[in-house]
């Protein structure tokens, strides 16, 4: 196995996406705002499945509480379950052309979002509106700027 | 409980970080102002002091006129409740939840579970204080309900939050209730939580269907929750023992 270089920029990309889910949006906006950072997560888990893991998605799903205020591990255990079949599939996943790979984004979203909400609903909070799909939506359609954009950083910085 | 309150301080950092730059902007777009327009402000803002400087000379008696009767009554003498200002600095990106962060925290003597009024009424309570911010759940969460009281009739009823920003919810009101459209909710004081008065919403929606055995009734807050930065935190007076209670 090779020795790690450079994987401060895995970091520090999930560090900024996760600052940008507080970037101010009107109230009823606030539901189209992608989640880069979970994005941010499935492009690492895809692209350097032996440097960022289940672990790794437990944490951002904490920040992830911890910036909005939820009940911790709330988010951790959807972005758990979706990356470990990120990790059981990622050769495929990267075999896939860009559209099939956006929609298998959609799919990962569904499932990480939809456990979230699953448990929401087992502790009384409220729960997205159906809507919330529109939001889902919005982050699938993000998959493609994002995704050249850390494929590039990552090429540049030579992470590995 | 502890890692939670710091993270409030630190995701209000953290916004900050991200805000810089539309901060920076909007001081230096203050800084080039026209002067006619502050004269203006200036203008408005010393009429508005004038009417509400004649406004409060009303209450100050009105308060004295009060207190004299309830001294004639032998209850507890209601004390004055002690107001913080802050200012709400971002929403919670959670679309599902009605939270607000407010710039005020422990230091500034915000607690758990303290009202939080707008200018025109109750909006909200603090749910988690950090040590210099604070975040303040809005009572049209869906997750929030409180007791009030409908201000004409003396009424009790709890009102609940919609998930919608214009709208409560008051469940459970027999389909016989005297309720209007237009009737004044405030808060009735019990559960303890918030003082008795403050006003809440009026009532936009009575729905009686003669199959129901409830009314439905809507309500509209009085503060527009979503218009506005400034707030007031209620820092709650001690609480003194009502004779004949306990």
């Amino acid at each position: 196995m090779n020795r790690a270089h450079a994987i401060w920029v895995i970091y520090a990309s999930l560090g900024c996406a996760l600052l940008l889910m507080l970037l101010p949006l009107p109230m009823d906006w606030r539901i189209i705002r992608p989640d880069i950072a979970t994005l941010a997560l499935y492009y690492w888990v895809l692209a350097l499945p032996h440097r960022v893991g289940v672990a790794t998605a437990f944490t951002v799903g904490v920040m992830q509480d911890l910036i909005e205020g939820a009940p911790l591990g709330l988010s951790s255990p959807g972005l758990m379950l979706a990356t470990l079949l990120l990790l059981f599939n990622y050769q495929r996943i990267r075999q896939f052309d860009l559209l099939q790979q956006t929609l298998m984004m959609l799919v990962l979203l569904i499932l990480s979002t939809g456990v979230e909400q699953w448990l929401r609903n087992g502790i009384d909070l409220p729960a997205a509106s159906w809507g919330g799909l529109l939001g889902l939506v919005c982050s699938m359609l993000c998959w493609i700027p994002l995704r050249s954009a850390l494929r590039h950083s990552r090429r540049y910085y030579e992470v590995y | 409980m502890t890692l939670q309150r710091g993270a409030v301080d630190a995701a209000a950092f953290a916004s900050d970080i991200v805000l810089a730059p539309l901060d920076a902007w909007d001081r230096i777009a203050a800084s080039f102002r026209s002067r006619s327009a502050l004269q203006d402000d200036v203008l408005r803002l010393q009429q508005e002091n004038r009417v509400l400087k004649g406004q409060a000379q009303r209450l100050a008696s009105l308060l004295a006129e009060n207190a004299r009767y309830k001294a004639l009554l032998n209850s507890a003498r209601e004390i004055e409740d002690e107001l913080i200002a802050a200012q709400i600095t971002s929403l919670s990106p959670d679309p599902a939840r009605h939270v607000v962060m407010l710039n005020k925290g422990a230091a500034d003597g915000v607690e758990e579970g303290q009202p939080v009024l707008g200018a025109e009424g109750l909006i909200g309570q603090i749910s988690l204080a950090g040590e210099y911010n604070s975040r303040a759940v809005l009572i049209t969460d869906s997750a929030h309900a409180l007791p009030v009281q409908i201000n004409r009739s003396g009424l009790r009823a709890i009102a609940e939050g919609s998930g919608a920003i214009d709208r409560l919810v008051i469940r459970h009101l027999a389909a016989t209730t005297d309720i209007r459209v237009g009737d004044l909710l405030v808060t009735s004081g019990l559960g303890g939580r918030f003082p008795h008065g403050y006003p809440v919403a009026r009532v936009t929606n009575v729905d009686i269907s003669p199959g129901d055995a409830f009314a439905a009734v809507s309500a509209a807050p009085s503060s527009a929750l979503d218009r506005g930065r400034h707030v007031l935190v209620v820092e709650r007076a001690p609480e003194l023992p009502i004779a004949g209670s306990r």
